[in-house]
């Protein structure tokens, strides 16, 4: 397979590795996250001039190796990145607290391993015959499937569906800003020159995400919590181990068919795995008090789940959360739209990326087990020099760009808009979706319609487009009949940040 | 008035305005059926329900921060826009290290190894990006005259 070939530049090693390590710092570090460190580095990869497969190795890398630097904070610190780790503190701070965080975090990181690598096989095989499927998509399809992924990601939001809508409002209004493409009218530029080629979706995201967690963690003045002493090493016993085979498996594969669906993600493919191997377990387990399955199951399932959703956003074209919207942007801006033909059109991309990926997770092995200790001294960094750190590496990569201050002001602004958004729990991944998804929308609507001479039937015409409506409808009734159904169970759990 | 009712009101405001400035959004040759104003009206149109349903179904209100916090958020946003405006001026090494002191201080940093860390940070930056992927950061007009 000529994917390794790619795999196997030096270049591409290298950004592997540096993509996996840095994942793995910042989804340990508070006030970072995956979509910061991918929207950061963005420009840079601009800049550099690197082939788009190799920023896209670097990019992705990101993506997952920050699933595997989760678990060590919330492991250690019971402070979760994402809440796609959330499930993975109750275990896994109760072992730390037994004496028993070295398994525990070497149960993590193969878990993320199996999990990982289990999941690249399920993308090497599905991709292709999604897209083989997809290449039967006209605009009408299009334009239902990415409502589609508007409404799934709006449902799966925690909090209210009616302030997902209004963030997704939000964010594709910021789509709309700048020259129309179709009839070269300028909207919403407030008579700025600087607005008329649009807002950059990398100054969006940085001031919504990585701005406003800096005025955020302002509120919380505490010097940041010192991780617990890592005691002893990071071992465990292979009896041990293979005791979590089966749950490491199942964990994979429930966290990559969740992936693959837009709005789910890491959170609902953990929760889900955790709570399918406490039944599994039945009387025998120890769930809540640290059983080692509890750890394993969310760690295969959050990392799978990773490469799941790179399905829909490599062969369709179209993300379903706000990581992949801006590994999308990001594509795009490289020159690569991906869909049905990337697979055909650009094949070392795709499988330079998924050998690539094989690559990372055995680095990510590695490193996590040997390294865990290093790692976890960078939680000791002192929040006045970490944080406003990550707000000057923000500021360079706004500043490279377009060159301009003005984007210095509107990230600003966004991120004084992305404070009160979490203040007020509007969800913050919905703006971005619109803001990738959103000129897409448009262009597939007007060109659906166009063919069809003005008649909006065109829209409901296929059995393809009626089934995705369907979906798009059916996962907007969901949460509200799931709440009638089930009387909300509350967990042990501690309060999750918003999934990236 | 409880907050979502603030939040619901200003959310309807802002979708009916955008839907009156995209009546101005005339084509003189429509080039599609569907024309530059559909998306900004469904856009309005969620807003503004958005909006009607924090109104008419308000949830408990959300603690703000203190007085104090909300100084020093004021003073990072403000720090920010200085930024902004000073980076031409003093170029990307002394704006960087001024703003990133100030955002150390404000985390309650130490001011001496603050300044230090900031001046540290901006000059591996400078280096990082200026010399190692040649991306051009501002020098500075000052320093240029």
């Amino acid at each position: 397979m000529d994917g390794f070939g790619v795999a196997f530049e030096p270049l591409n090693i290298f950004l592997a590795l540096a993509g996996v390590g840095i994942g793995t710092f910042v989804g340990m570090l508070p006030g970072i996250g995956p979509i910061n460190a991918i929207a950061i580095l963005i420009p840079v990869t601009f800049a550099a001039g690197i082939p788009p497969e190799s920023a896209l190795i670097l990019l992705v890398g990101i993506y997952y190796g920050s699933q595997y630097g989760n678990s060590i904070s919330t492991i250690l610190l019971n402070v979760p990145g994402t809440a796609s780790a959330v499930v993975t503190a109750i275990d896994g701070h109760a072992m730390t607290k037994a004496g028993r965080a070295g398994p525990a975090l070497a149960t993590a990181a193969v878990a993320s391993f199996v999990g990982g690598t289990f999941s690249i096989f399920g993308l090497v095989l599905f991709a292709p015959v999604l897209a083989e499927w997809a290449i039967r998509f006209g605009p009408a399809e299009y334009f239902a499937l990415m409502v589609f992924a508007f409404s799934a990601l709006s449902s799966f939001a925690s909090g209210s569906l009616v302030r997902a809508l209004a963030s997704t409002g939000f964010g594709l209004w910021l789509a709309t800003v700048g020259l129309d493409p179709n009839s070269a009218i300028p909207r919403y530029t407030f008579g700025r020159i600087e607005l008329l080629d649009g807002m950059d979706f990398v100054v969006v995201t940085i001031g919504l995400f990585a701005v406003s967690e800096v005025l955020q963690l302002l509120e919380d003045t505490s010097a940041g919590r010192s991780a617990t002493a890592l005691t002893g090493r990071v071992v465990i016993s292979a009896k041990e181990l293979a005791s979590t085979g089966w749950t490491m498996v199942r964990g994979g594969i429930i966290g990559f068919i969740v992936g693959v669906l837009p709005g789910a993600g890491g959170t609902i493919a953990s929760f889900l795995a955790y709570s399918t191997e406490e039944r599994v377990a039945g009387a025998d387990g120890r769930f809540g008090q640290g059983d080692i399955r509890g750890v394993a199951a969310p760690e295969a399932a959050n990392n799978a789940s990773v490469n799941g959703a790179l399905i829909p956003l490599l062969t369709l074209g179209v993300p379903g959360s706000g990581t992949t919207a801006v590994l999308l942007g990001a594509l795009l801006g490289l020159g690569i739209t991906p869909g049905p033909l990337l697979l055909e059109e650009q094949p070392d991309l795709f499988w330079g990326l998924a050998a690539s990926m094989y690559v990372g997770n055995a680095f990510l092995l590695l490193l996590n087990l040997p390294l865990v200790g290093f790692f976890v001294r960078a939680l000791t960094v002192p929040r006045w020099i970490l944080i406003p750190g990550v707000a000057a590496l923000a500021f360079v990569a706004v500043y490279a760009v377009a060159g301009s201050s003005f984007d210095l002001v509107l990230m600003t602004l966004f991120g004084v808009v992305g404070y009160a958004m979490r203040k007020f729990s509007f969800p913050l991944a919905p703006v971005v979706l619109g803001l990738v998804l959103g000129p897409l929308m448009e262009k597939n609507l007007r060109r659906a319609m166009a063919l069809s001479g003005g008649d909006w039937g065109v829209l409901f015409d296929s059995p393809i487009a009626i089934t995705l409506w369907v979906l798009a409808l059916a996962s907007l009734a969901a949460p509200l009949l799931l709440a009638r159904l089930a009387p909300r169970r509350d967990t042990a759990a501690p309060e999750p940040r918003e999934e990236k | 008035m409880s907050q979502d009712r603030v939040i619901g009101g200003l959310l309807a405001a802002v979708g009916v305005t955008l839907a009156l400035e995209a009546t101005t959004f005339d084509v003189a040759f429509m080039t599609d059926p569907v024309g530059p104003k559909a998306l900004p009206f469904l856009v309005a149109v969620m807003l503004v329900v958005g909006g009607a349903v924090a109104w008419i179904r308000p949830r408990g209100d959300v603690g703000l921060p203190s007085a104090n916090v909300f100084l020093r958020m004021g003073s990072a946003v403000v720090a920010f826009l200085v930024y902004a405006a000073a980076l031409p001026w003093l170029g990307f090494f002394l704006s960087t290290t001024l703003v990133v002191t100030a955002l150390s201080l404000l985390y309650r940093g130490p001011l001496l190894p603050s300044s230090a860390a900031a001046a540290l940070l901006s000059g591996g930056l400078w280096l990082l990006f200026v010399r190692l992927l040649s991306l051009p950061l501002p020098v500075g007009e000052l320093w240029i005259r």
